[in-house]
């Protein structure tokens, strides 16, 4: 099934092979364990079917096979969705896993079949049948799960569906009573608290692999992959895009198709592989609507806007359909004659496409009835769009070259280049539709004035009517007037990677090498806020077999990335500040033109980095049947250009293994990991400032020239010095564990456990006063509580024998996971989040979150080998 | 004068290198070999190996079998047992002492180009690694690809523990549950990008199973366009759904505008019961509240990621 070039579904299994493997018996004839070149211990085998005993039909076909099936009990039903995130145990009759063969000797045909996991859901299927050294067919279908919450608490029918309808007992709209709406909503969602939310990926495959000609080999592939369920999506409803946010179910029905079709040729001189690949990504669910079960109350003051309770429903845009294509050339030639070398070339083109309909700003007609596209439609018709459809295309670019020589039997020296590029290739969405002229009622003016490409225009793209809903309308309140931070046009984020350098690899003694390399690599990305990064990278490593019965292998790599002007603002070109330019008159307030992101942070993809790596790896036979393996890494990288955002990141790990096989009938291993890493980050809370012309502050007088630079700089009324704060994000982990095999004679007993360890603390430093006030601070104390996650996980199984075909295997699987997250306090409860139950709430978190689990399951499994 | 060297090398056609065996030693066939290695022409025998050099061979090469990767064995039946004698045969195993350059050539005798085009120059080449440090083509001990364990995942974390640590960690791959192997994302047998990934970057490598999130999307976020490694380990995670750092934290490294509510220390009172008021920036999925659409929005008022 595993080719390592090209496409997934390299593995057909689920949780439960592991634990069948472990418990085979090796071949007690085999006495001496051997290892690899580095030291490590081949894996005995296990006892197979001498040459010349095979089981034979008439026909002269070779047969043998397996199958292993029970019965499986205990708290195997669990439903955590932490027990059954990746797999489908169950307390019922199991056919674990199964395999049959077929040789003929004549020729060489073969079938092989294997599966396991029947009827549930991460069950998988193979088959296999060709001609030795000739032709393959492999057929496959695999069924993983996914469970993302089992504690989702649903006050909408019609989940895993495009249209979610309010359970009854909840209005949509809401009603005159918030209370009365609150307390509705948490009585449907504690009364279905149980609701799994889980996605199923079934993937049916198949692929055609052939000797063609002398040398030429072909492959033909395609998968087809159904992805069915339903997953917790925000969805932010009312009074423009921060109140009372619902957790929704996302509908999931995608189909992916995978093609994948090549020609390999290798002569030993000559080395060729051409590739194509198709990937067409469909969602059958293109939109979700949701009715909504509260009131959006209309503004005081507001008389055009529909009445309370018009608006009953949201809709999302659900992830488009793509397609994706890619043709791609590999070429090598070895050059024996010129410094025995080589010479490699690959080249790659390809397209990623979306042309999905697009749906209108709005599904309530009656919004913004004072603002109408009189040319083309409403604001709820895709009239009132730039275009009807997306028409996003990217276009991807690849070219790989390499020159290897060896001007000496010691000394190997490669050259390197490459070229990377993704590139929009269509117009960025206008949120403005240039063709529309909006008729208004303006305030400001009496009667309906035609505006052409006006600000109300662009008013309506942001902010209000993204909810579907709010009783605001464009034309009213400061919306009456330009401002300079809506979005009037997407952005298009191409990128040019080159990246080239020299590497050499040196052989000190027969057993030893030293390897270095120099790369630079230059990245060019547009509308990001450096238009040009370049990272000069160093490395030195050195490996030596020759020590004793050790293999050392070491290495350390320096990097350094620099860049052009940094613009902390790069997307003033996207917003109606293009349009209406920055107001120049004293007085006014310009906090929508000059007010950003704060000019000294540095996004951490971006900013200058100094980074160091370092490896360390010894592998040790201390025996001829223990070997104990050590490796060591180190990641430190520091921003220094970078005031504010991320300045630091650390990452060490240190890891050990055992291995312990004196025999057949013996095995034993240890495993201990340690891993820490630390992220420092800093900003500046905004203390929300206007800034009006001509106003004074801390970095100088307010003019339309300076102020963006006085708007977000550090320092100024928006971003004050006492509002800095630093966050220390520290991750410590630890997984250990063990297990052994030994055989009683007949009787094999085998036990692995693991333990994994899992602390996240989040540590903050401020002012008091400054981006936490007095009364906080108390409460705030230095840092968030610790995320934290602790996993067991024990399988013994003790195998009996009967006979020389039959053997029953007893198993014993412990599994546990305590885990505390704070994001998902309280809501087990309190799912309906209301600081006064009169008002709409601060958000309606429908799904409770991760819980702890304590599983023993037993099973009893007969064994079949023929 | 390196491209005309370079050139007249390919146009002159030259032999393809083969390895020097054994001193000069001849052929002697396999049944001399089982004659002594019983044991493990048994395991042998199950081998996609042997099913191709004996009941179909293409060439003259793999009809010797044995031989065919340990070289002709005519010298190692002179003395066998001796030590000294190690030289005359090419071995597999750090115990028979072959120089790991040769036994490489060995292999891609028959293995060259295809999945292994790129294996010279790649990582695990420069770390001088040899084919069998991660195969055993004598037996059959996993189900694919005779490797030196029983499964691919298995076989990798004998050098790569940080990962199979970071498989084991709370939001993690289903690498350890049966269902995702490490081949899936990486050729272990070089590539043409650094960490061995098939694809030609990250992002392609994750749309090759997450092909909704390819999009292009209407709007799309520049991080993500960029590289899905900028908020996600690929391998696992202390944090929901493969995060780098909790969220909101996360996403305020690099979002600091003074309008609105990104920049705002959001602590320990914000949490349900923590003190202060519940603050929805910090509960659940904390800005994915209401940027749900973080992955790129396909509405058209979706520039905040929240339709």
């Amino acid at each position: 099934l595993a080719d390592s070039a090209v496409g997934t579904s390299t593995v057909l299994g689920n949780a439960m092979t592991a634990s069948n493997n472990a418990a085979t018996p090796r071949d007690p004839e085999w006495q001496k364990p051997k290892h690899t070149p580095t030291g490590q211990m081949f894996e005995l085998p296990p006892a197979v079917t001498k040459p010349g005993e095979a089981k034979k039909f008439a026909n002269g076909w070779e047969y043998s096979g397996s199958i292993e099936f029970g019965y499986i009990g205990g708290d195997a039903d669990e439903r955590s969705a932490q027990f059954r995130t990746y797999s489908d145990p169950g307390n019922d009759a199991h056919l674990n896993t199964f395999n049959f063969k077929l040789r003929q000797p004549k020729t060489g045909h073969y079938v092989e079949l294997n599966g396991g996991g029947a009827a549930r859901d991460d069950q998988y299927y193979g088959v296999e049948f060709g001609r030795v050294n000739d032709w393959k067919v492999k057929l496959y279908y695999s069924e993983i799960p996914h469970v993302f919450t089992d504690r989702y608490g649903r006050i909408w029918n019609g989940v895993g569906s495009g249209n979610l309808t309010l359970l009854p007992g909840l209005t949509a709209g809401g009603t005159a009573n918030t209370a009365a709406d609150n307390a509705a909503v948490l009585a449907a969602a504690l009364a279905n608290q149980n609701t799994t939310l889980a996605l199923g990926r079934e993937r049916l495959g198949a692929r055609l692999d052939v000797n063609l000609w002398t040398n030429w080999k072909g492959y033909l592939s395609y998968a087809v992959e159904k992805r069915n369920g339903a997953r917790p999506l925000g969805s932010v409803w009312g009074a423009g895009g921060g109140t009372a946010p619902i957790e929704v179910p996302e509908p999931i029905e995608y189909d992916t198709e995978d093609i994948l079709a090549g020609l390999m040729f290798a002569d030993g001189l000559t080395a060729l592989n051409v590739r194509f690949s198709a990937s067409l990504f469909k969602n059958n669910i293109d939109t979700l609507t949701f009715q909504e079960p509260y009131r959006i109350a209309p503004p005081a003051g507001v008389t055009t806007t529909p009445a309370a309770g018009a608006y009953t429903q949201g809709t999302l845009d659900l992830t488009p359909s793509n397609t994706a294509y890619n043709l791609r050339a590999e070429f090598t030639r070895k050059l024996p004659d010129f410094h025995r070398g080589y010479f490699s070339a690959v080249v790659s083109a390809g397209e990623w496409r979306q042309d999905d309909n697009l749906i209108p700003y709005t599904s309530i007609p009656v919004v913004l009835t004072n603002v109408t596209t009189n040319a083309n439609g409403g604001w709820n018709t895709v009239g009132a769009l730039s275009r009807r459809s997306a028409d996003q295309k990217i276009g991807t670019r690849l070219a790989d070259l390499t020159l290897s020589l060896n001007p000496s039997d010691a000394l190997n020296v490669k050259l390197k280049g490459r070229f990377n590029e993704t590139k929009n290739a269509n117009d960025p969405y206008l949120a403005v539709n240039p063709n529309a002229v909006y008729v208004d009622a303006d305030a400001a003016a009496a009667g309906n004035q035609t505006r052409g490409l006006t600000f109300d225009g662009v008013t309506g793209v942001w902010g209000r009517l993204i909810n579907d809903a709010s009783g605001n309308a464009v034309l009213l309140g400061a919306n009456a007037n330009p401002n300079g931070n809506t979005p009037i046009k997407a952005p298009t984020f191409d990128s040019k990677q080159h990246r080239f350098g020299p590497t050499a690899d040196y052989r000190l003694t027969k057993s030893s090498t030293l390897n270095a390399s120099l790369e630079r690599e230059v990245i060019e990305r547009t509308q990001r806020e450096r238009a040009k990064t370049w990272e000069d990278r160093a490395k030195i490593g050195y490996v030596n077999r020759g020590l004793g019965d050790s293999t050392l292998r070491v290495s350390y790599e320096y990097e350094q990335r620099r860049g052009s002007e940094y613009r902390a603002s790069t997307f003033d070109g996207l917003f109606s500040s293009a349009i209406f330019p920055m107001p120049t008159t004293a007085g006014t307030n310009v906090s929508s033109w000059a007010v950003r992101t704060n000019t000294g942070m540095r996004a951490f993809d971006l900013s200058d980095r100094n980074r160091h790596k370092g490896n360390l790896r010894v592998d040790t036979m201390v025996r001829p049947g223990l070997d104990v393996g050590v490796s060591l890494q180190a990641t430190d990288a520091r921003h220094p250009d970078a005031a504010y955002g991320r300045s630091r990141q650390v990452l060490r790990s240190a890891n050990l293994d055992v291995s312990y096989q004196p025999n057949p009938s013996q095995s034993g291993y240890l495993f201990f990991s340690q891993q820490f890493g630390r992220i420092v980050q800093s900003t500046i809370a905004s203390a929300n400032a206007n800034l009006t012309i001509g106003l004074v502050t801390p970095l100088g007088t307010v003019t339309p020239a300076n102020a963006i630079a006085l708007g977000a700089g550090p320092g100024g009324l928006a971003f004050p010095l006492i509002n800095a704060w630093t966050a220390r994000n520290e991750e410590r982990s630890q997984v250990f564990g063990g297990g052994f095999r030994q055989d009683f004679k007949s009787v094999s007993l085998n036990a692995d456990y693991s333990r994994s360890i899992g602390r996240s603390r989040i540590a903050y430093d401020y002012t008091v006063g400054g981006a936490i006030n007095a009364a906080t601070a108390p409460i705030a104390g230095s840092r968030m509580p610790d995320l934290a996650t602790d996993v067991d996980y024990l399988d013994v199984g003790v195998r009996v024998p009967l006979s020389a075909s039959w053997a029953v295997r007893l198993v014993y699987r412990y599994q546990a996971e305590k885990i505390r997250d704070w994001h998902y306090y309280g809501l087990a409860t309190t799912p309906v989040v209301a600081g006064n139950v009169a008002n709409l709430p601060t958000g309606a978190l429908l799904d409770a979150g991760p819980t702890n689990y304590r599983v023993d399951w037993y099973g009893a499994m007969v064994q079949l080998k023929f | 004068f390196a491209t005309v060297t370079m050139v007249t090398t390919i146009v002159a056609n030259p032999k393809a290198p083969t390895p020097p065996l054994n001193g000069g030693a001849t052929y002697i066939g396999e049944a001399v070999c089982i004659a002594c290695h019983q044991v493990q022409n048994n395991h042998f025998a199950h081998t996609v190996h042997a099913n191709a050099f004996r009941l179909n061979p293409k060439n003259e090469k793999e009809k010797v079998s044995c031989e065919s990767c340990h070289g002709p064995g005519s010298n190692h039946i002179k003395d066998p047992m001796s030590p000294g004698n190690r030289v005359s045969l090419v071995g597999f195993t750090k115990e028979w002492g072959t120089p790991v350059a040769l036994q490489t050539q060995m292999c891609l005798q028959c293995h060259d180009g295809g999945q292994r085009m790129f294996w010279q120059g790649s990582t695990h080449a420069t770390h001088d690694l040899s084919c069998s440090d991660c195969h055993n083509p004598m037996a059959k001990v996993s189900a694919t690809g005779l490797l030196k364990k029983a499964s691919i995942n298995e076989t990798c974390y004998t050098c790569h523990q940080q990962q199979r640590a970071e498989f084991a960690k709370r939001s993690h791959m289903p690498v350890n549950d049966g269902k995702m192997s490490c081949v899936d994302c990486h050729n272990p047998h070089g590539s043409t990008s650094k960490t061995l990934l098939k694809a030609d970057s990250v992002n392609e490598t994750c749309y090759s199973c997450h092909a909704e999130k390819r999009g292009p999307f209407l709007w799309e976020h520049a991080p993500v366009r960029d590289n899905c490694l900028s908020c996600h380990n690929a391998h696992g995670s202390n944090h929901d759904k493969l995060l780098t750092v909790a969220r909101p934290f996360l996403c305020q490294q690099c979002h600091g505008n003074a309008q609105g509510h990104q920049a705002p220390l959001f602590n320990s009172s914000g949490i349900l019961g923590g003190g202060g008021a519940a603050n929805i920036r910090i509960m659940s999925h904390s800005c994915q509240n209401c940027h749900s659409q973080i992955h790129g929005s396909n509405h058209p008022a979706g520039a905040r990621f929240q339709r």
